[in-house]
């Protein structure tokens, strides 16, 4: 499927900043009109054959640009629950990317000149998300420690507690990559996502970014999101039984019951730039805008930083040594 | 370089600015200056006396140059005798009965009174500091502080134990910083600036160290923060934001109470041997001792 303008016969986009589709052609907003052939993998706008990877949900015309949503891939058992539309648009990820170059004080001054951008993706990546009821049944002996002195007496008191937790978890939307080409801890770092802004699905958003359907089933993914919810469970229960000096486990007994899995489609710009012939990749949230990613570190510059922050320091420390010195 | 600059730019400023002020303090101390030294008799020119050798060459000069400036700013003469033998014939060939606590008392005041220090006159203005690291036959080691003229009205005995307690603090790992400790202790007595008896000395290798773990840590720091942080909260995904608690219980089961005697410690390490006046043939001194 494709949305072509009904204005100028341009392939009609999502734009972030315009929260809606818009023509770069003619600058006409909801103005696209959706257009299906049963071609196959062959662009519907110029004919032309279309590459199309093994899990692509979309993909753009390398003859004309324009941007092909795949009816199958988001239908039947592929069509998503819910899309989290693009909140942040191309230019705003270059320039929060660029804000977060210069904060990272190593990375050498030629990057931001010389690094070549070799690729820039508007990416719909494929989430499973499951909800768990989850019963924290929790037991455990706790001492609190009190120390006063009166006179020349040290006084320890040790109080002894026998603490229970009792706890129901209600987990809603724990996400979960489907994407194999996506790494994990990645994807981990780029949430969380605003859940409020979750739309049912539609093809609008889709076009004028890649997607992805998802790589792995949702049973085979499970065991991401048990630990998720374990570990959140584990830190939720220890936010309870704060303020002992010391807490020795009795019993511990963790139930999750899996209820409902989403699939949803989750708004992530892919940003490859290649410097002195490495490649490096970042990832922007592509809906609060949270970045990821390495830059390289120039060692002339850590230890140029590094030097001077010991040499400033030292400095200002034997000045107000001396000053409190002499007054 | 821009970025350098840019970076850097209020930690420039702020050294800059502390330079400035320290800078103006030691301006106001220049024009702060007791005035010249007045006593044309003294025979000596020389304030640091380590007959005892317990201090290198170069630290002997440090003390000089650390004297002569708090001369300047006190307007009395510091002196410093350092001894390794027993005065025990001197004090008795001098005064009769002599305690053992005050044989180097005895030597002090001659000392002074007999190569005429005083930064107004003979046996004026000024202080002397005698430590005796001989072990007299009754087993002590004997220090003592002699006071004359300003530095005498100035100096209770309370004052007079405080500065050798200062001095006791470190003279048996560290004569240096002792004695340094003695001069600048002296210094801020006299002039009223604010008691300190903090080891300024010391303080090089600990600034030192703290500068270097801030260095690494920032280094640490920067070279670590590359790849991304994680900002999920733990309740991130529950729904209303928090669990429904069905049991929380926290029972008292029983309270032990223990109880230590606190140890306390003298400080000093060292005995105090008494003080008071007492007048020479030079002039009155005022003066306190210890031992250790």
């Amino acid at each position: 499927m494709l949305f072509r303008c009904r204005n100028c016969g341009g392939n009609v986009v999502y734009s972030p900043e315009h929260n809606k589709m818009f023509c770069p052609h003619c600058d006409g907003t909801d103005s696209g009109e959706k257009e299906v052939s049963a071609a196959g993998a062959e662009c519907i706008n110029c004919g032309a054959p279309l590459d199309i990877k093994e899990y692509n949900s979309t993909c753009k015309c390398e003859y004309c640009g324009s941007y092909m949503i795949l009816d199958e891939r988001v239908d039947g058992k592929y069509r998503p629950h819910f899309i989290l539309p693009f909140k942040i648009g191309k230019d705003r990820a270059v320039e929060g990317m660029r804000q977060e170059f210069r904060s990272r004080v190593f990375t050498p001054d030629s990057f931001l000149s010389e690094a070549t951008l070799e690729e820039m993706k508007g990416l719909y990546v494929p989430f499973w998300m499951y909800d768990y009821a989850a019963r924290y049944d929790y037991a455990g002996m706790g001492t609190k420690v009190r120390v006063w002195t009166s006179g020349n007496t040290e006084y320890t008191e040790t109080s002894h507690y026998h603490v229970e937790r009792n706890l129901d978890i209600d987990f809603e939307r724990i996400p979960v990559d489907a994407s194999i080409e996506m790494p994990d801890d990645t994807m981990d770092l780029m949430e969380p996502f605003d859940y409020q802004q979750l739309e049912g699905f539609t093809e609008e958003y889709m076009s004028g970014f890649y997607g992805e359907i998802y790589n792995m089933g949702a049973a085979e993914l499970e065991g991401r999101a048990k630990e998720k919810a374990e570990r959140d469970a584990d830190s939720l229960l220890k936010e309870s039984v704060s303020g002992y000096t010391t807490l020795v486990q009795e019993r511990k007994r963790l139930e999750l019951n899996r209820g409902s899995v989403h699939y949803a489609l989750l708004p992530v710009w892919r940003y490859r730039y290649r410097y002195q012939d490495v490649e490096y990749e970042f990832y922007v949230n592509g809906q609060t805008g949270k970045i990821t990613g390495t830059t390289p570190v120039s060692k002339k510059k850590a230890a140029a930083y590094s030097v001077t922050v010991f040499a400033v320091l030292w400095s200002a420390l034997s000045l107000l040594l001396h000053i409190a010195e002499v007054i | 370089m821009k970025q350098y600059m840019r970076y850097f730019k209020w930690y420039f400023i702020c050294t800059g600015l502390l330079a400035a002020v320290y800078a103006g303090i030691l301006l106001l101390h220049g024009m702060a200056d007791a005035g010249e030294r007045t006593n044309g008799k003294c025979l000596t020119d020389e304030r640091v006396f380590d007959y005892g050798e317990v201090l290198s060459a170069k630290e002997e000069e440090r003390l000089r140059e650390l004297i002569a400036k708090r001369e300047r700013q006190t307007g009395c003469d510091i002196v410093l005798v350092t001894l390794n033998e027993s005065l025990e014939e001197y004090a008795k060939g001098r005064e009769g009965y002599v305690p053992y606590e005050e044989f180097v008392r005895v030597y002090a005041e001659e000392f002074y009174d007999g190569n005429g220090f005083g930064y107004d006159r003979p046996a004026g203005d000024g202080v002397l500091l005698v430590d005796n690291w001989f072990r007299e036959s009754d087993g002590n080691v004997y220090t003592w502080l002699c006071a004359a003229g300003k530095a005498d009205e100035k100096y209770d005995l309370a004052m007079m134990n405080h500065l050798l307690d200062v001095v006791y603090r470190y003279v048996e790992r560290r004569p240096y910083k002792a004695y340094r400790a003695y001069i600048n202790e002296f210094y801020h007595d006299m002039t009223g600036s604010g008691r300190n008896t903090f080891d300024f000395a010391g303080m090089d290798i600990i600034l030192f160290a703290v500068a270097l773990a801030a260095m690494l840590l920032f280094t640490a720091v920067h070279w670590n923060s590359k790849k991304g942080k994680k900002t999920v909260t733990a309740a991130a995904y529950v729904n209303g934001g928090r669990p429904h608690m069905n049991k929380k219980e926290d029972v008292l089961v029983n309270k032990v109470v223990t109880k230590r005697k606190i140890q306390t410690s003298s400080g000093s390490g060292g005995g105090r041997s008494g003080g008071g006046s007492s007048h020479s043939h030079g002039g009155h001194h005022g003066g306190a001792g210890h031992h250790r």
